[in-house]
């Protein structure tokens, strides 16, 4: 039996919290999958739920879906809902609805060069698109990822980040953070110069991006220079959300709802749509 | 052609309002509304016969307030034992166009692109709804500036004043079944309806959507904002702006989740749990809301999502005017 | 008024051209003669549609809250009622005297535009009063009290009968039936906050009834918040309303606001008077609640 609630696009199902992993100081991913197994639906990458505590809802982007067996939120402490989930434990029951939006055209980017660039907690997003990839590796070409954090401490997914990912076949991963530590011999600064300093060549390239909106609008003029055009460029917005079903009125950027026409949008789409994001 | 004597309208209102909820335009104290029927004891003023009510049936079919689904906590637990769907039967009766366009704005809103909102579809399905032509459009009524015809609202029955009767037209096969059931009270009489009265207002809407587009970030925004306050009261008043919030109330274990109208002139609407706000000005959130009515809605449902009800005009603490704002807009190539 | 519009025009054309001021605030006439609105002049150009009538109700003094975190020098034309709303920014600490060149109107007694536009409007309610306004019956400071420059013959206040007579009726209520009386007033409110946003008062940043992390008050329309809501912006207006009674003015359901707010400026001068909110302006001095007295009453609580 289906269980995302159709039926009811406002009343969330119910799942459990199988296994919570620290990311960062601010980051913690959660593990969930309905109580009777399973997953209540399916999520392609780029897609959102809605998650819920009885104290609010939330929505965050999934990031990742093994299969049947569980989904994957990272998320990030930010505000009254987010602190409440950093302090559940395994085994709590939350509210979930969706899946929302549109996700990545992971389709249309077959056979292509990829290139993905995040700051922070930008690179959760992205990850269901990256894992999407490695599962399909031969579909993809090359796979660049580039991610910047304020520092080392901040950077999430360092597993995969310097053990897993840099081993997948024709594969770089590039990290960067803010400012010096004693520990890190790696690259200093923030993502859009570094993006420039590699100054990956845009031929048969899509550049995904996701980061703090200030982040995007530098990577996204810095991939103008490097001749990158608007239909190579892909980025995930994110606006306050109510409803999650193009009702409420609140996620809208001009006349396009970010929870059901986004939130992935291509550079020439974004270019459509007002600067208020 | 079928008529209701006038006479006959309570006796219809007291026999319709034994099987469904029967929301009628009424002056209650300083304010008037549609209010239930059942609900209004004693000395029921109808005002069909006025221009309109101040309140605008809109809360009918989407309530300020409305508790969707119960909830229940406990240790790591989280239950929805109850969803709240309100199946009682209503009808809204003397509807007049501006206000029954709205409701066609509601079912593209809340029933199409993708997702059918079942609190809202519930409700609609049993709605009936009697439309009360206009004949006479009032001092701030611009409806038929935004393509809407006042004679002929989007209803399943239209009554037309014709002096003391009210002519009774069927539209929808709803509205037949629905005249069937009070057939006793109509009869058969040859008469004229009677001639629209001009506006006192009318422009070409025309155009107004493309010119639009190009002008997000004119500076007459900042000329046409600078008076308002951002108090929601024309959000609050419009009959078609359907924006709103979902909130908790929890007591102890128990509570429930309901959903509230909300306004886009708050700050808070926007303001993001990280601490950012996409439209942090005053001017920010004006412009929303007018390019919401005015372009956006019309791009993705392909009609302006203002009616011309007058409302706001009425209620501004501030002077501000939609008509004005219009007229403003077509002449923004001549300022510039 | 003519004559008060003309030198209206005239200070506005000189402290633009003498640069001033940045934007010179007052009032324009809207596409009906009632809808007489807020109006702000930066050219000197636009003078000329500056006007002061019988409609110029607005409390200007709230705007100049779109301007504190700008470095704009404001003028603005006040009656006497909205001269107190200066006196609350400068004691909040929201406005420098500095960047503000007052002009004051002694007032004749204004007309509610928003009376008139319910009544012309078409839509069915009791017609209003179209003759002075509901605030001005109330009227005890016709004549402005801070300014750089008064306009006008100086004016009897316009108020009649006594003072918080109506404060007493409900006062001598026994308390079901007044606990009844608020009941019924407040569940009308559609919490659109158009009190809170018109009120010079409520300069909060963040209004507590934005604030989420807690959320104090909640959005529903019942009773329980209705009442949680008026009762908060009662407490946070005691000692600081000026009784501008713009509040009750633009309430869409007509909710008597002035009600609550008049009791609390009784009892604040009853408790810690004898004190009127916004009624001078000393440098420094704050309004009773502002500051803790040893000798503070406290056998009410």
């Amino acid at each position: 039996m289906c269980s995302c609630n159709c039926e009811q696009p406002l009343v969330p199902s119910i799942v459990e919290v199988i296994d919570i992993v620290d990311e960062t100081p601010d980051v913690r991913s959660f593990y969930v999958k309905c109580s009777e197994g399973g997953v209540p639906y399916s999520v392609q990458p780029g897609q959102c739920s809605m998650l819920s505590l009885p104290a609010g809802e939330g929505m965050f982007s999934c990031t990742w879906q093994e299969g049947n067996e569980y989904q994957h939120y990272a998320i990030k402490k930010v505000g009254l809902l987010t602190e409440e989930l950093h302090s559940i434990e395994i085994g709590q029951k939350l509210g979930i609805r969706g899946p929302y939006g549109n996700g990545f055209p992971v389709e249309a980017c077959k056979g292509k060069d990829m290139l993905f660039i995040a700051g922070g907690i930008g690179l959760a997003p992205l990850r269901s698109f990256i894992k999407y990839c490695f599962k399909h590796r031969d579909d993809y070409g090359k796979i660049d990822i580039l991610y910047g954090s304020r520092s080392y401490a901040d950077l999430c997914f360092k597993d995969e980040l310097f053990n897993l990912w840099p081993q997948e076949k024709n594969t770089q991963v590039y990290v960067t953070i803010d400012n010096a530590e004693p520990e890190w011999d790696g690259h200093v600064g923030f993502v859009p110069s570094y993006l420039e300093e590699l100054n990956p060549n845009p031929n048969g390239k899509i550049a995904v991006t996701c980061g703090p909106p200030i982040m995007i609008k530098f990577v996204l003029q810095s991939l103008e220079k490097m001749g990158y055009i608007d239909d190579q460029v892909i980025t995930t917005l994110e606006m306050r959300m109510k409803c999650g079903i193009g009702k409420c009125g609140r996620c809208n950027v001009g006349s396009q709802y970010i929870c059901v026409d986004g939130p992935v949008f291509t550079r020439t789409q974004l270019r459509q749509l007002p600067q208020e994001w | 052609m079928q008529v209701i004597d006038k006479n006959k309208i309570v006796p219809l209102l007291d026999r319709l309002s034994k099987q469904s909820e029967v929301f009628v335009p009424t002056v209650k104290g300083s304010e008037s509304g549609f209010y239930s029927w059942n609900s209004l004891n004693g000395a029921k003023e109808i005002a069909l016969e006025a221009l309109n009510v101040y309140h605008s049936p809109k809360n009918v079919l989407f309530p300020q307030t409305e508790r969707m689904y119960s909830i229940e906590q406990g240790k790591q637990v989280f239950s929805i034992p109850d969803t709240f769907q309100d199946e009682k039967s209503r009808i809204i009766f003397g509807i007049r166009a501006c206000d029954a366009k709205a409701i066609t704005c509601f079912d593209d809103v809340f029933l199409t692109h993708g997702y059918e909102d079942s609190f809202y579809a519930t409700r609609r399905k049993n709605t009936i709804i009697i439309g009360n032509a206009c004949y006479q459009p009032g001092a701030n009524c611009f409806c038929s500036s935004m393509g809407i015809n006042p004679v002929q609202p989007d209803a399943d029955v239209v009554i037309h004043d014709a002096g003391t009767v009210y002519a009774w037209e069927a539209i929808t096969v709803t509205g037949q079944q629905f005249t069937e059931q009070v057939q006793d009270l109509l009869e058969e009489k040859d008469l004229g309806l009677p001639q629209l009265k001009p506006f006192s207002t009318e422009f070409d809407y025309d155009g107004v959507v493309e010119k639009l587009q190009g002008m997000f970030d004119h500076e007459i925004w900042h000329e046409l904002a600078e008076p308002c306050m951002n108090c929601g009261t024309c959000t609050y008043m419009c009959p078609s702006c359907h924006c709103f919030d979902i909130q908790v109330k929890i007591w102890g274990d128990k509570g429930y989740r309901f959903r509230c109208w909300d306004s886009c002139m708050y700050t808070e609407y926007t303001a993001e749990a990280g601490g950012g706000n996409p439209r942090p000005d005053s001017q920010d959130r004006f412009r929303n809301r007018f390019l919401h009515k005015l372009e956006f809605f019309t791009e993705r449902y392909d009609y302006p999502l203002c009616t011309g009800c007058g409302r706001c005009i009425s209620v501004c603490p501030n002077g501000i005017n939609i008509i004005d704002i219009i007229k403003r807009i077509k002449e923004v190539d001549k300022i510039v | 008024m003519t004559d008060i519009t003309l030198k209206i025009r005239e200070i506005a054309t000189r402290l633009l051209q003498s640069d001033q001021v940045d934007v010179f605030v007052g009032w324009e006439k809207g596409p009906q003669e009632y809808q007489t609105r807020p109006f702000f002049v930066r050219r000197v150009e636009d003078v000329e549609k500056l006007v002061f009538n019988e409609y110029s109700i607005h409390n200007l003094t709230n705007y100049l809250l779109k301007y504190r975190d700008s470095t704009d020098r404001v003028g603005l034309v006040v009656k006497g009622c909205d001269s107190r709303g200066i006196v609350r920014l400068l004691q909040d600490n929201q406005f420098k005297r500095n960047r503000l060149y007052i002009v004051g109107v002694c007032c004749p007694g204004i007309k509610d535009p928003l009376k008139i536009a319910k009544n012309q409007s078409g839509l069915a309610c009791p017609p209003n009063n179209e003759e002075i306004a509901d605030k001005c019956t109330r009227c005890l400071v016709p004549n402005p009290i801070i300014y750089d420059e008064l306009l006008g013959e100086s004016q009897e206040p316009h108020n009649s009968g006594e003072r918080f007579s109506e404060i007493k009726t409900i006062e001598n209520m026994d308390p079901n039936q007044r606990y009844q009386f608020f009941e019924d007033t407040l569940t009308q409110c559609i919490r659109c906050y158009a009190c809170r946003q018109v009120c010079v008062a409520c300069n909060c940043r963040t209004c507590i009834f934005d604030e989420m992390k807690p959320q104090w008050v909640g959005r529903e329309n019942s009773t329980t918040d209705n009442m949680m809501y008026h009762l908060v912006k009662a407490m946070h207006m005691a000692g600081r309303c000026i009784e501008c009674g713009e509040c009750e003015r633009v309430c869409p359901v007509n909710i008597p606001l002035m009600l609550i707010n008049s009791k609390l400026v009784k009892d604040m001068d009853h408790f810690f008077g004898s004190y009127e909110a916004g009624m001078e302006y000393v440098e420094g001095q704050k309004p009773p609640l502002s500051v803790y007295n040893p000798d503070d009453p406290d056998d009410f609580i």
